[in-house]
């Protein structure tokens, strides 16, 4: 918790807070002491003048405990909300750095919460602890000093009333944590029985399996049901006996007063302080007792945290990276791939190239490893062994930044981004002209329903592009990387959610455009046709590439790509 | 938020932090929400009389005691005052004349006020935990049991969240409510009255002058409240937006990383980032300063009370101890007049939310009332009689409709994205009852029979992939739960699944989370076929089952299910040629309604949709 909050939480504001919050606590400890001094002065002796005097220095004192609270409070929040905001830009810059390994590792859900949820709990914490945790201390050491002053006889009293308001309160925290945190994770499977049964009822249905189900959530209710029972009646012992401990150390320090008082070794309006003084005293401790259940939370959002901080690239950076040669052309040398930790290899033994104003196919099944291929040329991934270069230099020589610059991609699962169709156009190349961008969306075959848009250009793209079809997001998509000047134009499996028709388009203006024609082009494709006219097509079956070169030759002597034939001639003839 | 916290000595319910001074809802009928919410409780009505009693016993007695207290206090000073009266007089004392017995009198008195207090304070919260938690974990299970009554039509017309948020948050409210707020409610309603009584009995004068700052608190809560809201809300829509980029930027990171976007992505948050700071310090500033302003005032009041009556007892006409529980009761007085603010803010959420939760047990049900159409003898599997059906207030789909399916045939049904492919299923499935004609399944009308009957002669692949959390094998034997480990695993075998799952570390135990992201996409697809193929059913139902496993893979399952289709009726939503060519009769459909059926002869020699649909799919196939 507190390692994340170094260096970005501004030290002046909790220097400030700190500061402000002494003067709230000297500010509020002078008050019992004027209203003994009104009882032993004033009331004693009849002194109105003196009572009236001490009443006028409380509304001073009042006062100023109004104004170093508020300095508190400004402090407080100022520096709970910058640290906040810091960590928050942190964790997004870090993130969005993240290779492919490091966003499989975490999941972009797990992600996400992280930079949100985990920092508005570190925020609400650190906020709370500049308030009221740091009183605490403050309050404690303060009253015990001028409880000290008052008596210190009768200070004795605390070493009744402390002790056992630790014990207590550390046994209901001994017990009571660990089944609050219980609690947790039988609240989140509640939640997710309950949710399976709405996303699936079809399912569940189908199969008749309704009895399941409700056997199913009747265990996580139950199970959470008897838990949170448990941890309240656990905490239901706190509240009282902590009332009690507080009322008996009054009931004492009156008892014990009263006899001081009477050899007069105290005075009357001392006592009445004393008292003021000694809840203070009690509540400080039962103030810190609350750090043990707040800061665990926090910590845990705080570790969640760190974790991302503390994770490294797994792609090494380039320390004086090369650069990039003019020339396209892309190649892969016995190149050999397997995921983090995995046993098997992802991709063997790969060998191919091509060179400027060629086009390589790649075609295979659902897990032959055609996306993974892809990813090793960007470096979202490195190979394990073997080269894969572009434009003529090995990818590990060079900076990801000018990598990128350099391929354009189209992922499977089109992604835009909310704003205009210039702002997710312009992706591709900051401050593209129009002619541009009207250019790229008439290769992508997107022009027609762009140019129906309210605003064309301007018309507006909802978050995740969602008030477009999956054929349209992913033609915008497609437009979006060539508006980008690349060597390499990657196209991985983006037009399977096109039609036959839209397709052949496509590609026919994608080999017509003088700009993409001098590139290379690389398609993922699912379909015979999509990948017929390439110059290579890569086959690739379980990860092993079993096949290289044009459709005439594939078709006549590679099995595998007959078998793909068959299974779609079926379709087609 | 932090402030209201504090008071609370339960740490699981209530507002978690970081969502601001919740915005009020205001229930509609609020009486009558309550009074079938205190139905829900009436079976604990004898444990809810005694938790109420125990409750205001405890208030009461904590009440008492100061005042009880404050007399030891008067005992002390008297014998005080009596001394320093006999000193100057010059009478020799050893000590001062305290009424030592009077005083353990008074003591014991209060020490046995404070135990019973804490003691009925202890069990009301014990009780109250069992009544409150019982009572939600009926309403819980009640709900979850609603869930299997409602129709289909019923999920097709709400969304989950919607669902979810009243099967989870607002039943949290209703938990978090019943345990703290009724007895707070209680405890603080009786508190309040209890304490402006004790502080009237020892000075009517003080009390007005401790009131007279009533007026000034409300002014400033007035006065700030609105102020707090502003920058609440602001706080939160600017905490939308940013969570939404952070969502937006973090699942396309390919995008960003491959277009070189991080920079300017970075300056976007930041911008945002920094609204959300300038409104977040503020709103907590303002929320922040209520509780010191508050403190002043009170202790304004405090020092009046301390003046007035400190001038009082020197004159003689008022006990010091009096005074002493006089200020005592001052600082305690706020406490409940807060608690009473927030607690009606939060009964009426919570009454708000049990309403939500009732709307849902209040949906209409399935019904099953049979109906007057005769068994026929008939070699057909399914038969669809006449038939009509529309969504509810929707324009009737189809009419008269008319199909007859031979035991082992396949029908498949065909038509563009949005053509309401899946009616059939749906009815055939009975999620939705015909409103005219009959189908018949043997002869039979399916709404003579149980949906759990018709059910058992079907078995359905569909598009959304669902599995629930468990291991493979459990997903598997969903289907059938008398299925042996040797069919299971026959039947991952020839849907292909036996292959992968034995690759993964855990193999067939494997437990799949939720989204089953442990899994791609394909292989959950496949995952719900084997689980088809497990359930060996007469029908088997494919909705677009095949479309998000390519080409290969699929060539592999139609082999594959050639075999276990055999003798087998089936019927299939299908995008791709191969099955459609082979089914024995198809159904075209067009904007939800059914527009041809036939072979694919008889269709492509109508010349009609289904042949242009055909003809279109091969335009762009040049290369073979």
């Amino acid at each position: 918790m507190f390692k994340i909050a170094r260096g970005r939480i501004n030290s002046w504001q909790v220097l400030g807070a700190v500061i402000f919050m002494i003067f709230q606590v000297i500010a509020t400890l002078y008050i019992p002491n004027l209203t003994s001094d009104i009882v032993n002065k004033g009331v004693i002796t009849g002194d109105t003048n003196y009572i009236i005097h001490a009443g006028i220095e409380m509304v001073v004192v009042s006062f100023i405990t109004a104004i170093a609270a508020f300095g508190n409070v400004l402090m407080a929040s100022q520096a709970s909300q910058g640290l906040g905001r810091k960590l928050r830009s942190d964790l997004f810059k870090k993130i969005l750095y993240f290779t492919h390994d490091e966003f499989d590792k975490f999941e972009t859900s797990s992600l996400t919460t992280r930079t949100t949820n985990d920092v508005i709990q570190i925020q609400n914490v650190m906020i709370m602890m500049l308030r009221m945790m740091i009183m605490a201390p403050i309050m404690l050491i303060g009253a015990s000093f001028m409880a000290y002053q008052k008596n210190a006889e009768m200070t004795k009293i605390f070493l009744v009333s402390i002790p056992i308001l630790i014990v207590i309160v550390g046994l209901v925290m001994f017990f009571a944590v660990p089944l609050f945190k219980a609690m947790q994770k039988k609240t989140d499977r509640l939640n997710l029985v309950f949710r399976e049964g709405l996303t699936g009822v079809r399912v569940i249905r189908a199969f008749r399996q309704d009895t399941f189900e409700q056997d199913r959530f009747k265990d996580a209710n139950a199970d959470y049901t008897n838990n949170a029972v448990k941890v309240f009646s656990i905490v239901a012992i706190m509240f009282p006996v902590v009332t009690l401990v507080m009322s008996g150390t009054n009931v004492g320090i009156t008892w014990l007063g009263a006899h001081y008082i009477a050899n007069q070794s105290m005075q009357i309006g001392n006592m009445i302080a004393f008292m003021t003084y000694a809840m203070q005293i009690l509540m400080s401790f039962m103030i810190l007792s609350m750090v043990f259940v707040f800061v665990p939370r926090a910590s845990a959002s705080a570790a969640r945290i760190q974790e991302v901080f503390e994770t490294e690239s797994k792609i090494d950076v380039v320390a004086k990276p090369a650069k990039v040669k003019d020339e396209p052309s892309l190649s892969f040398n016995d190149v050999n791939f397997r995921y983090h930790g995995a046993e098997r290899l992802a991709l063997a033994n790969l060998n191919f190239k091509v060179t400027k104003g060629q086009a390589l196919a790649i075609i295979g099944g659902t897990g032959s490893g055609k996306s993974t291929l892809i990813n090793l040329i960007p470096r979202f991934y490195d190979a394990e062994t073997g080269v894969v270069s572009l434009n003529g230099t090995d990818v590990k020589a060079l900076s990801t930044e000018d990598i990128n610059s350099r391929v354009s991609m189209v992922p499977q699962k089109a992604i835009l981004f909310k704003g205009t169709i210039r702002d997710n156009m312009a992706y591709g190349k900051e401050g593209a002209t129009d002619d541009e961008i009207w250019h790229a969306l008439e290769i992508a075959q997107a022009a027609d329903f762009v140019k129906e848009l309210d605003g064309q250009l301007d018309g507006e793209v909802e978050q995740g592009g969602d008030n477009f079809s999956g054929g349209q997001k992913q033609r915008l998509a497609i437009a979006r990387a060539l508006v980008k000047d690349a060597s390499i134009y990657v196209f991985d499996d983006s037009f399977s959610a096109l039609d036959f028709k839209t397709d052949l388009n496509l590609r026919t203006a994608l080999k017509n455009d003088e700009k993409i024609s001098q590139a290379v082009v690389v398609i993922v494709g699912q379909r015979i046709s999509t990948v017929a006219d390439a110059d290579q097509i890569v086959v690739l079956d379980n990860g092993k590439m079993v096949g290289l070169g044009t459709h005439q030759e594939l078709k006549e002597n590679n099995k595998t790509y007959q078998e793909i034939i068959e299974s779609q001639l079926k379709e087609g003839k | 938020m932090a402030e209201k916290k504090t008071e609370s000595p339960s740490m699981g319910h209530g507002h978690g932090p970081g969502r601001g001074p919740a915005i009020v809802v205001k229930p509609k009928n609020f009486w009558k929400t309550s009074g079938r919410l205190a139905k829900y409780m009436s079976t604990y009505v004898v444990g809810i009389v005694v938790v109420l009693a125990l409750a205001i016993a405890s208030a009461v007695f904590q009440i008492k005691t100061p005042k009880i207290l404050g007399q030891a206090t008067t005992e002390i000073y008297k014998g005080l005052m009596t001394g320093v009266a006999q000193q100057k007089a010059g009478i020799k004392i050893n000590g001062l004349p305290i009424n030592f017995d009077k005083i353990e009198h008074i003591i014991f008195i209060v020490i046995m006020m404070y135990l019973a207090s804490a003691a009925f304070n202890f069990i009301q919260q014990f009780v109250m935990t069992r009544i409150s938690q019982r009572t939600v974990y009926k309403l819980r299970r009640d709900l979850k049991g609603k869930m299997e009554r409602l129709p289909i039509s019923y999920y097709d017309s709400h969304s989950n969240g919607d669902i979810m948020s009243r099967a989870i948050n607002d039943m949290d409210n209703i938990a978090g409510t019943l345990q703290q707020s009724l007895t707070q409610l209680v405890t603080s309603s009786v508190t309040f009255v209890g304490i402006i009584w004790m502080m009237f009995t020892i000075s009517w004068k003080l009390t007005l002058i401790a009131l007279a700052t009533v007026p000034l608190s409300l002014i400033v809560v007035g006065l700030i409240a609105p102020q707090s809201q502003k920058f609440f809300k602001r706080q939160q829509a600017s905490l939308g937006l940013l969570n939404n980029q952070v969502e937006e930027n973090y699942s396309g990171h390919v995008v960003v990383k491959s277009f070189n976007h991080e920079q300017e992505s970075i300056d976007e948050f930041e911008k945002e980032n920094a609204k959300l700071y300038k409104a977040s310090w503020k709103a907590q500033l303002i929320s922040g300063i209520v509780m010191p302003m508050m403190n002043f005032l009170n202790n304004l009041g405090y020092v009046f009370v301390a003046m007035y009556g400190g001038i009082q007892v020197a004159n003689g006409g008022i006990a010091l101890g009096d005074i002493q529980a006089f200020l005592q009761y001052m600082n305690q007085f706020s406490q409940p007049i807060a608690q009473l603010a927030n607690l009606t803010n939060t009964i009426q959420a919570t009454v708000a939310s049990a309403e939500r939760v009732f709307e849902i047990l209040d949906e209409p049900e399935m019904e099953n009332t049979k109906v007057d159409v005769p068994d026929v003898q008939t070699d057909d599997k399914v038969t669809l009689d006449h038939v009509k059906f529309g969504y509810e207030g929707n324009p009737i789909l189809l009419e008269d409709y008319n199909l007859n399916v031979k035991p082992g045939e396949m029908v498949a049904i065909v038509g563009p994205t949005g053509a309401g492919k899946t009616t059939i299923i749906n009815l055939l499935e009975r999620f939705y009852d015909v409103s005219g004609g009959s189908i018949k399944l043997d002869g039979k009308d399916i709404r003579n029979m149980s949906r759990e009957q018709v059910r058992s002669h079907y078995a359905m692949v569909l598009q959304d992939t669902w599995l629930f959390t468990g291991s493979i094998y459990d997903n598997l034997k969903y289907s059938r739960e008398d299925a042996t480990r040797d069919e299971i695993i026959e039947a991952a075998k020839a849907a292909h699944v036996d292959n992968f799952v034995r690759q993964l570390p855990d193999g067939y135990d494997t437990v799949l989370n939720e989204e089953a992201s442990n899994i791609s996409q394909g292989q959950r697809q496949l995952i719900t076929i084997a689980r088809a193929f497990v359930a060996n059913p007469e029908i088997l139902i494919l909705d677009e089952a095949t479309s998000s496993v390519d080409t290969r893979t699929e060539l592999h399952i139609q082999h594959a299910m050639e075999r276990l289709l055999k003798n087998r009726t089936s019927f299939v939503v299908a995008h791709r040629l191969s099955t459609i060519q082979g089914a024995d009769k198809i159904i075209v459909m067009n904007h939800g309604s059914i527009v041809e059926t036939g072979n694919h002869e008889e269709l492509m020699a109508k010349n009609g949709f289904y042949a242009d649909l055909y003809n279109s799919q091969f335009a762009g196939n040049v290369a073979l």
